[in-house]
């Protein structure tokens, strides 16, 4: 008896190891700190898309640095070599059409997450640093969009970031010298295919990292805002901690997004054009479906011109992130309850219906130019 | 009315349309990832092949239990068909299950949670049936009628822009405004239709409201409950079998998983390699042989004739010797000559 009770206080290897790390680093302290954030009012789905975007976000790292094996970054290799991913690697295909449809899907979880923060009025007071560096990483993901689409080197490449390039030249003072920055020469090239390349494996990764810990490291110092409704008794009850209730949400999420993502590259396998040439023939240049309400927007007529050109490519979307970036300050009242915010509800729902009418605007369109 | 339902202000607050509508999201939250991952599983395998409306008829399986019967019908009804391959049949029977359990874990928590009363026995199975036969009367309906509606509110809406002072309109504020006009009458119709059918699927749970008895014990308790319905007081097991199940869908998905683009562009199309039979030595040698013997004496043969022939020729010559004077040899006669022998 003695025996075995004293060989069942023994360590296993793998304790060992644990207390080994444990003692350096700390790691049991970091685990209580990581699992035990109290969630107000409970878990719930709503809160999934953070831990879902991060993880999309890994995927796209794996995905991306899987095709790297394979891609050439050169004007006279990337067409060939995209081809070669596609249709010689093993699996190719499937990776390649994986990195596709999840760059779409992080820029729909992104518009989920900023929504359900907005809607819930979780970018009030204590929370405006998270809010604005949210900003900014939506600003990245949709830079991640526009700098990769450049990459497989067809005619919808080339030809969405020409029509990109140039929206942004219309910017004042910086406009010209980020559009020469970006292309490299009087028409995308060469250097146009390595900047973007460098951009799109190299910068942005490495400020999103920067960004999203900060953002990270900024919602655990605020603490999760918790559901606008409900009875202090119900909060209080329900109250629990991030693991194990929200960690299972958060994986069922994942898991979903994941099996979608599949799902997407098995239905729409990325297939390419023609590969680039600056003499676009039939083909109709249009960029990748998220901006495409703001390119069906710039053919009305009240954006013609110069200045209108501007004003539609330029100013207006860029009032509209200033409007965002200042919303925590010009909405001060503490009220989080959505239903009682009628301004902020009806402003959410017409900018979604103007988003969604341009879109399919767009994809109608496509039957004129035709 | 029933002790149960009798008295409860909360529950009579909450209108049919409201109750359908959070049961049916929560439930389809529920099942979906599980019938996700089966159809995933399918595609892989390429049982199934999805075609026209793909994303409508893929969400409309996997929407269940309202569409379970309705897609069906409405298939039948169109002449239409979303697909083809066994999975698509395989994929629907296997949502009748995972919709059952999940509705009965959504109606259960609900029913403890926010309505506070006691589940009746089988909710999820009762429940289910009469959706299922709910949705496929009423889907069919609503697809006619919006289906309907939406054709001529475009119709209407291109007519509109024919009249003389709108035809100078351009086309990106005539793409818009024919949408808002169409989109909005569609979307209008649609909405009523669906909180029509909402109401009649909340009249069902309501029925089944109707049945249950009211539930004791403290709100901490409930929560307790409903909360040890969803998680196991094992959940060792649960995580083990759960990380089981993953592992085991991974690998029969990698290695269903097409190596090669199913789609292969144009310009990248491998051309069809036969396989070659395998190569038998001695067989080959054998064959080799007799076809040795055979030319053999085809040759042999051959030879023969030429010999008589030759033979033949030469007793002719001497026979007319006499009677013709000889001709002089002409650059062309002997290949002629040559040419005609066999």
């Amino acid at each position: 008896m003695q025996q075995s009770s004293s060989t069942s206080t023994q360590p296993t290897a793998l304790e060992k190891v644990i207390s080994f790390i444990d003692e350096r680093v700390g790691l049991k302290t970091l685990q209580a700190k990581m699992l035990n954030e109290p969630v107000p009012g409970g878990s719930r789905w709503a809160y999934i898309f953070g831990s879902i975007l991060l993880f999309i976000f890994i995927m796209q790292a794996v995905t991306g640095i899987l095709l790297m094996f394979y891609y050439v970054p050169t004007a006279d290799h990337a067409y060939a070599s995209t081809q070669y991913i596609i249709h010689d690697v093993d699996y190719g295909w499937f990776l390649l059409s994986y990195h596709f449809w999840g760059s779409t899907a992080m820029v729909v979880c992104v518009f989920a997450h900023m929504s359900q923060v907005f809607l819930w009025g979780a970018y009030k007071k204590p929370r405006e640093l998270i809010w604005l560096v949210g900003l900014a990483l939506f600003g990245l993901v949709m830079g991640f969009g526009f700098t990769g689409y450049l990459l497989p080197w067809d005619q919808r490449a080339y030809w969405a970031t020409t029509v990109g390039v140039e929206i942004m030249d219309k910017t004042p003072i910086v406009g010209d010298f980020m559009a020469r920055f970006l292309k490299g020469g009087p028409t995308p090239g060469q250097m146009t295919l390595s900047r973007f390349f460098v951009i799109h494996v190299m910068i942005l990764p490495a400020t999103l990292m920067g960004l999203a810990g900060l953002h990270l490291f900024l919602f655990r110092k605020a603490g999760a805002a918790g559901p606008f409704r409900g009875s202090v008794e119900e909060l209080k009850v329900k109250t629990d901690y991030f693991f194990p209730r929200q960690v299972w949400k958060d994986i069922v999420g994942m898991v979903t997004v994941f099996l979608a993502i599949c799902a997407m590259a098995f239905w729409e396998p990325v297939v390419l054009l023609e590969e680039a040439t600056p003499d676009p023939g039939d083909y109709h240049p249009e960029p990748e479906w998220y901006f495409l309400f703001l390119f069906q927007m710039l053919r009305l007529k009240i954006f013609a011109g110069e200045f209108g050109q501007f004003l539609g490519a330029v100013a207006l979307p860029g009032a509209f992130m200033a409007f965002l970036a200042a919303l925590p300050f010009i909405d001060r009242d503490p009220e989080r309850n959505i239903f009682k915010r009628p301004i902020a509800l009806i402003g959410w729902i017409v900018v979604m219906a103007t988003i969604l009418i341009f879109t399919v605007s767009s994809i109608i369109n496509r039957e004129f130019l035709d | 009315m029933p002790a149960g339902y009798d008295g409860m202000t909360e529950q009579e607050a909450l209108s049919p349309v409201k109750l359908a509508l959070q049961l049916l999201w929560f439930t389809f939250w529920t099942g979906f990832p599980i019938k996700l991952a089966f159809a995933l599983l399918f595609l892989a395998m390429g049982l199934i092949n999805f075609e026209a409306r793909i994303g409508l008829a893929f969400l409309m399986i996997l929407a269940s239990p309202v569409t379970v019967f309705a897609l069906p019908i409405l298939m039948i009804g169109l002449d239409s068909h979303i697909g083809e391959g066994v999975g698509i049949g395989l994929l629907f029977l296997l949502c009748i299950p995972i919709d059952i359990w999940a509705y009965g874990v959504v109606a259960k928590t609900y029913f403890l949670d926010r309505l506070r009363l006691e589940p009746p026995e089988g909710i999820g199975l009762s429940l289910w049936m009469k959706t299922a036969v709910v949705g496929a009367l009423y889907l069919p309906i609503l697809w006619l009628v919006v289906g309907f509606t939406t054709e001529t509110a475009i119709s209407f809406a291109h007519s509109l822009f024919e009249i003389d002072f709108l035809k100078g309109v351009p086309v990106a504020e005539r793409i818009g405004a024919q949408l808002v006009l169409w989109g909005t009458i569609a979307t209008v119709v649609l909405l009523v239709m669906l909180l029509v059918g909402l109401w009649l699927i909340g009249r069902v749970i309501q029925n089944a409201m109707k049945r249950a008895q009211p539930v004791s014990g403290s709100y901490q308790g409930r929560v307790m409950r409903w909360d040890l319905m969803r998680v196991p007081a094992d959940q060792g097991l649960m995580l083990t079998a759960f990380a089981g199940t993953g592992i085991v869908l991974s690998i029969l998905f990698w290695s269903a998983l097409p190596a090669t683009t199913p789609r292969p562009h144009d310009c990248c199309k491998k051309p069809e390699v036969k396989t070659q039979p395998p190569y038998k030595a001695i067989d080959a040698l054998n064959k080799d042989e007799k076809v040795i013997v055979q030319l053999t004496a085809q040759l042999e043969a051959l030879e023969k004739k030429k010999a008589e022939e030759e033979t033949q020729g030469k007793s002719k010559r001497k026979g007319n010797a006499g009677k013709e004077p000889a001709k002089a040899p002409s650059a062309s006669a002997p290949i002629q000559s040559e040419s005609k022998k066999p």
